[in-house]
């Protein structure tokens, strides 16, 4: 805080006729709505320590971890498609269920090598129907997304009848599932590992900078030059490839995997990332952030469940949540503009 | 009045066949007769059983029709309502909760002012805060079927009132269920609201350019709550119908709802951006949506095989909307402008 407010003075100092742009005293609402997250995480935090029995043990807070990797892992993903502005991917439902699916049900026929083969493929298919609806055809990400998980979801229940796939009890993926690297699951190593991969790829690349314009200003990036639909297609596929690995993570957990195996992944994932403080309104966001959200959420739900909340209430407030954050979101915004 | 051909607005043609031809581009259903038309031919041939068992096709295009007619009015002004799949579950919880407490009626009224209470906070977040329709409803679906949870105490509600709920599933008037009857004066009050009466004409302009709207006097925020409220009520009157024809109420029901009803409007020719669309349109998509339905399901196709059908109809109305063909061969154009200029140096 002390070294924002020394730049503003200093900015001041440099130019005062730009009073508006150095404004020296923020607004609450624009402070809640950019910085929030790291207060209410902290207050989440500490609230949960103190009071909830349960809470501050190793055991659960790896536990914590080892649950949220496969949202977070999507949420980490989807954050590149909120990022360009097209609201979300309704269809990690489908594509992380199918990720688990093969990998289980391939590997046990052929072997792990053709699984994620297959898996990959998938991943692209999906990856290029979204994409190439969303960001050629100019079609609602919303709808498309919901259209090719009913494709997707009835697909899959068709060709796996619908029943649980087992993996054998000591094969590769049962070992990944359990094992850990010193006091961390492997799940929870995967979470970081994305996030460290896609924060390069969003920041660091060319490509990570044509996502953010593009969500800035998706026809200024046009006239410059840029194949908008590409883009497009690329954030369609960093989703695609973030959901089956969360896929296989989850499918490695238990050693099974069955369709409906990702429900609610889509909005959980959602909530993650606008509570990470990532605009639906595109072009502000990052993968950090989404990290912090989907921190946020599992300790609150994980907090929901230890103090005995049904799942209906839940449900309840994650919806509220969503809600509350773009609210945050759309009146920080207004502030802002004045 | 004055018969100025200088202030003609639309086409000037003339004759028979100008007129008609000006008539066909201002309609938005064109999409929605060819798919009807090709199921229809479809279903004569293969299974006939769906025209003489009409009673069971009318009860499903009801089904799938009412929550898309009430969408129809959020859609036309450009907005979205995702809330209506939860919506349904929540209304039809209250409906039999209530009912089995004290009696029908207030159960009803009671599932209706939930349903307005629901669209009311929504149209507070679209119209006031100026929050996305979609992420608004979006947080809205989640929050409103974890209600249903907490409200159905986590199991489907039992209707105690079994006698009613058994009268209400058999043929009223001829062959006409309540279910169906009640779809069609539904249909009618909104096509006329949205037709003749100027608050209903106003949804076109407020979804055409919301600033001219605003602009030309039109009370915009007003038209938001108005539209919300009729498809949170519609999505009430389905889930309340839902609950008695069922005679048990379940939290999680509503969710293929949402597919269906989404599919009907788009196919139905209604623009996702506002400003043009019509009921009718909406009617003939649940229509052809309700006979396909129908029809795979007497030819006893598997239920995933019918998802995939009508996700597949989904995605292609959605791709063929006149603004994405423009918005695709648009791209395609100056692709093409590109590779002829570089092959002319």
């Amino acid at each position: 805080m002390a070294k924002e407010t020394f730049t503003e003075a200093m900015a001041v100092a440099k130019d005062p006729q730009d009073s508006k742009a150095t404004k020296p005293k923020t607004s609450f609402i624009g402070f809640i709505a950019d910085k929030g997250i790291f207060v209410f995480t902290g207050i989440l935090v500490l609230t949960a320590v103190l009071f909830v029995d349960g809470f501050a043990s190793l055991q659960n807070v790896t536990d914590v971890f080892h649950r949220a990797a496969p949202i977070g892992i999507v949420a980490l993903g989807m954050t590149f498609v909120v990022i360009t502005g097209n609201y979300l991917d309704l269809s990690v439902v489908a594509q992380a269920a199918a990720a688990g699916v093969i990998l289980i049900a391939v590997s046990n026929a052929y072997n792990l090598i053709i699984a994620f083969a297959v898996a990959f493929v998938v991943a692209i298919i999906f990856a290029l129907a979204n994409g190439i609806a969303v960001g050629y055809f100019k079609a609602n990400a919303v709808i498309v997304t919901l259209a090719t998980t009913y494709i997707g979801l009835g697909l899959l229940r068709l060709l796996s009848g619908g029943s649980q796939v087992f993996g054998p009890a000591d094969g590769p993926i049962a070992t990944f599932g359990t094992s850990k690297l010193g006091p961390f699951p492997y799940s929870a190593v995967v979470l970081v590992a994305v996030t460290l991969i896609l924060t390069f790829v969003l920041t660091r690349t060319n490509f990570g900078f044509l996502i953010r314009s593009f969500g800035v200003n998706s026809s200024a990036t046009r006239l410059a030059g840029t194949n908008t639909g590409l883009i497009v297609i690329g954030a369609f596929m960093v989703t695609s490839m973030a959901a089956m690995f969360a896929g296989f993570v989850l499918a490695a957990f238990s050693n099974t995997a069955v369709s409906n195996m990702a429900t609610g992944f889509d909005f959980q994932a959602l909530a993650a990332i606008i509570v990470g403080g990532t605009s639906v309104f595109g072009g502000k966001g990052s993968v950090p952030r989404t990290l912090l959200g989907v921190v946020f959420v599992s300790i609150l739900s994980n907090v929901l469940v230890l103090v005995q909340v049904s799942y209906g209430f839940q449900q309840v407030a994650i919806g509220s949540l969503i809600v509350l954050a773009v609210t945050v979101d759309a009146l920080g915004r207004r502030v802002s503009k004045k | 009045m004055t018969n100025q051909t200088v202030i003609k607005v639309g086409s000037t043609a003339t004759g028979f066949w100008g007129k008609s031809r000006t008539l066909l581009a201002r309609r938005t259903e064109g999409r929605a007769v060819v798919l009807f038309a090709i199921i229809a031919t479809f279903v004569t041939v293969s299974q006939p059983l769906v025209f003489t068992a009409y009673q069971v096709t009318l009860g499903r295009i009801a089904l799938i029709g009412l929550v898309a007619l009430g969408l129809t009015a959020v859609i036309l002004m450009g907005e979205l309502d995702l809330s209506v799949a939860s919506t349904l579950a929540v209304s039809g919880v209250i409906a039999v909760t209530v009912a089995n407490q004290t009696n029908m009626a207030i159960g009803v009224l009671a599932a209706l002012a939930a349903g307005v209470v629901v669209s009311l906070i929504n149209a507070f977040f679209v119209a006031i805060v100026g929050i996305n329709s979609f992420i608004a409803t979006l947080g809205m679906l989640f929050a409103l079927r974890g209600m249903a949870f907490v409200i159905a105490d986590e199991a489907p509600v039992k209707l105690q009132n079994t006698d009613l709920g058994i009268a209400f599933g058999q043929p009223l008037l001829g062959p006409l269920t309540p279910r169906i009857m009640i779809f069609f004066l539904i249909f009618i009050a909104i096509q006329i609201f949205v037709s003749r009466v100027k608050a209903g004409r106003e949804f076109l302009a407020v979804g055409g350019n919301r600033q001219a709207a605003y602009d030309a006097g039109i009370p915009v925020k007003r038209r938001i709550f108005t539209g919300f409220i009729i498809s949170g009520v519609v999505a009430s009157i389905a889930g309340i119908i839902n609950a008695v024809e069922r005679t048990s109420a379940d939290p999680t029901s509503g969710s293929t709802v949402l597919l269906a009803s989404f599919a009907a409007a788009i196919i139905g020719g209604n623009y996702l951006k506002g400003g043009k669309g019509s009921i009718i349109g909406t009617l003939i998509g649940a229509a052809s949506l309700g006979m396909l339905q129908v029809a795979l399901t007497i030819s006893g196709v598997q239920i995933p095989i019918q998802e995939i059908f009508i996700g597949g109809i989904l995605l292609i109305a959605v791709i063929t909307d006149p603004s994405s063909l423009r918005a695709v061969w648009g791209s395609l154009s100056t692709t093409f402008q590109g590779i002829k200029n570089s092959l002319a140096k």
